[in-house]
């Protein structure tokens, strides 16, 4: 059984890579001359696209974490998202607390529940093919979207921070909320990163993604380290949930579409390469915003969906994966 | 091993992209219909209140999304059936007595589709739905083959009615006339404040909702002297943050900034557009969903202030209207959105029909009444009585301009509707000078 390395190497590109990234810089440019784009526009593109990709890249970390040392698809995290959001809502709605204070309480829970998940239900699958998983965190994504649905209605709820003027930078704006969610984002990844590199638990996590049975052959328990892990990446969606509050309505579907957004995330920058999950959210965010600048009209996922589908083809162990074994 | 996962993860995506966000249809990608519970219908039946009912109960069939994405104008709808219900057999003058059976479409065309059938095997003699223009679309070809009349309560599409299918019918305006009166609407609110608008920029959601009032409005607008300069589709469900978007529109420096989509994007553009700042003489919303709502100046705070709406709308000014809405908040709790007065509206017509059918337990017979049928007194603010023309439209159908002035949302153009005169020009952050 091939293990996914959890690890953050950047290997050179190849020829044929370089040679497909050129072609695209080449349509840029070609589009760039047709179309009547203002610099604030661009600026704006960028901006926009950077604010938004950190937080897609600290959803897809947990994901990608999740696949690199359990290989379940979790298709369940979106669903999480949401269930944060719900939990940080109800704490400033009924305890008037401040929305980013929320993060004390948000993230241990879904850590919790990370790891009851991880323990009560997916152990049980481990080992077993890999349609079973994917199979019970769908459920799991449909129980849980449902259930809010059941207990909070399908109200869009939102808590209500006013945050005055927003940061400009020629002509181009962008709202504190956001600018607190990349900065905050880039700490976390970070963090997360340090405790993967640095920590025993974090070394033990890898050395688990790497070999299960070399790492039980030294002591470590893999199935505690699976329900670890899992509760890892359950509470970095706990923190972008967070984040996310002061600038989100919350509804049931909120997460749904993060979900999507971060499995293209993860496939682009490696799987189970936590840097490269970071990296691909900033890349995601980006092309979704130029990619509507230069192509008006269309879903500006078209141009995420194309990248997607480059990858695949091109480089299938992601921008920063290894070779393929 | 990887390359399964790899494949597993695209068909996922794959799934999750056709059956999530992107068009109208949100939702799970599940195969398992949920039904909503049947408990209501027969609640309903129980209530037959005072007066000559009649011995013979006929069912209607209550079709909405009740889960998913679009749950909370589903689960409006359909209780507003319930109370429908509910008041006509009190009032007591029907032929019959009204039962309801209530679907859950989850959003889905295929799901509304079949759940119509199943309605209609179990008995429905009149099917009430289903507020997306794919799903009606479905319910309309399940209707015109099984010979059951459809009142639509929400869904804009034009294309859902035509002359060969004759057991449609739609009471609100379609994409056309939602586009066109926006057009002639806007003209008309600037020439009473004595300005002009030359150019307008126009963002819209990409699907055949937003694609289409944009096209009606162009042409319209074209034919009025104004130009739309520059214009913006968006996917409704996939960003929430659409400042990009705002940024492209402004930069042509148009007049007025026109917005067509549903609630959660139109509160963020709000948003996005109150950061921009642009300079601009209104936010002008076209059969937009977010802006006439009560809860968007609570939910978009300092960035709703003086919006306009080009909508349909309940008639504020009429009493019965607000007598309806106000027995709806009790009961359920919330306040009753249009499309629930809609729905309201379609069990009304339903049972208007009933009086003068033939046989009111016979679906092709009420169908021949929908088609002659006159109601009095609408609940939306229409010049005259609901009635239908040969494709199922009705005549008075028309939309009505409201605006957001002091934290509420208030009808303001036409004249004969209005409970505010419109302030023009106007935006949050450089409110006029009164």
């Amino acid at each position: 059984m091939t293990q996914v390395p959890v690890s953050g190497r950047m290997p050179v590109p190849a020829a044929r890579t370089v040679a497909v990234v050129v072609a695209v810089l080449a349509v840029i440019v070609w589009r760039m001359s047709t179309l009547t784009v203002t610099p604030t526009v661009i600026v704006q593109a960028v901006l926009t696209g950077l604010l938004a990709g950190a937080v897609y890249g600290l959803v897809a970390m947990g994901l990608t974490l999740i696949f690199g040392v359990l290989e379940i698809v979790n298709f369940a995290h979106g669903a999480l998202l949401t269930l944060g959001m719900y939990l940080g809502f109800l704490l400033v709605d009924r305890f008037a607390m401040n929305p980013y204070a929320t993060i004390l309480i948000v993230v241990p829970a879904l850590f919790v529940i990370g790891a009851a998940l991880q323990a009560g239900v997916l152990n049980r699958a481990m080992g077993q093919p890999l349609e079973n998983q994917l199979l019970l965190t769908f459920g799991v994504a449909i129980l849980i979207e449902n259930g809010l649905l059941l207990t909070f209605g399908a109200t869009p709820r939102s808590v209500g921070v006013t945050f005055g003027a927003p940061l400009r930078v020629l002509g181009a704006v962008a709202s504190f909320p956001r600018i607190i969610a990349f900065v905050a984002a880039l700490v976390l990844a970070g963090a997360l990163y340090w405790m993967l590199q640095r920590t025993k638990v974090g070394t033990a996590i890898r050395a688990v993604g790497q070999n299960a049975r070399g790492a039980a052959l030294v002591g470590i328990d893999a199935r505690r380290i699976y329900v670890l892990t899992f509760a890892v990446g359950v509470s970095t969606v706990g923190a972008a949930a967070v984040l996310v509050l002061p600038f989100l309505r919350t509804e049931p579907t909120t997460g749904a579409s993060f979900t999507i957004i971060a499995f293209v995330v993860v496939v682009l920058g490696g799987l189970g390469n936590v840097i490269g999950a970071l990296v691909g959210g900033l890349a995601i965010g980006l092309i979704q915003q130029i990619g509507g600048v230069l192509l008006p009209g269309q879903d500006n996922l078209m141009a995420v969906f194309v990248v997607f589908l480059l990858t695949l083809f091109l480089r299938p162990q992601g921008l920063f994966g290894g070779r393929a074994t | 091993m990887r390359v399964r996962l790899l494949i597993l993860i695209v068909m996922g995506t794959l799934v999750l992209a056709a059956c999530g966000g992107g068009t109208t249809t949100t939702g799970d990608a599940t195969g398992a219909a949920s039904e909503a519970p049947d408990a209501a219908g027969d609640a309903a039946s129980e209530d037959t209140g005072g007066g000559g009912g009649s011995g013979e109960t006929v069912t209607i069939g209550s079709i909405h999304p009740l889960t998913g994405a679009l749950a909370l104008d589903g689960e409006q709808m359909d209780n507003a059936v319930q109370m429908a219900v509910e008041d006509l057999n009190g009032a007591g003058d029907l032929p019959v007595t009204l039962e309801v059976a209530s679907a859950d479409t989850q959003g889905e065309p295929e799901l509304g589709q079949s759940e119509a059938q199943r309605l209609i095997d179990e008995g429905a003699i009149a099917l009430v739905g289903a507020f997306q223009s794919a799903v009606t679309t479905n319910i309309a070809t399940v209707a015109a083959r099984q010979q059951v009349p459809l009142v639509i309560d929400v869904a804009v599409a034009d294309a859902i009615l035509s002359e060969e299918n004759q057991y449609v019918y739609r009471i609100q305006p379609n994409a056309t006339s939602m586009g066109e009166y926006g057009a002639q609407y806007l003209v008309d609110v600037a020439e009473a404040a004595g300005e002009e608008v030359a150019t307008v920029g126009y963002m819209h959601e990409q699907t055949d909702f937003g694609t289409s009032v944009f096209d009606a409005f162009s042409a319209k607008a074209e034919e009025l002297g104004i130009e739309v300069v520059e214009s913006a589709a968006y996917d409704a469900f996939a960003q929430s943050d659409y400042t990009t978007e705002v940024q492209q529109v402004v930069a042509a420096n148009p007049d007025v900034l026109v917005v067509t989509g549903y609630y959660n994007d139109g509160v963020a553009i709000a948003q996005n557009v109150a950061d921009v700042q642009p300079d601009l003489k209104a936010v002008y919303g076209v059969a937009n969903g977010a802006f006439d709502l009560p809860q968007f100046p609570g939910d978009a705070g300092d960035a709703a202030p003086y919006y306009f709406d080009s909508n349909y709308h309940f008639d504020a000014t009429n009493d019965r209207v607000n007598d309806i809405r106000s027995r709806y908040e009790e009961e359920y709790g919330d306040q009753m959105r249009t499309s629930a007065v809609l729905s309201y509206q379609a069990v009304e017509v339903i049972a208007e029909a009933l009086k003068g059918a033939d046989d009111p337990t016979d679906p092709a017979a009420l169908n021949e009444a929908i088609r002659g049928v006159e109601v009095a007194d609408p609940l939306l603010t229409f010049p005259g009585p609901i009635t239908f023309d040969e494709t199922g439209e009705n005549t008075n159908a028309r939309p009505v301009v409201m605006q957001v002035l002091d934290e509420e949302i208030k009808q303001v153009y036409p004249q004969e509707f209005a409970e505010a005169d419109p302030v023009f020009p106007a935006v949050p952050w450089s409110p006029p000078d009164q």
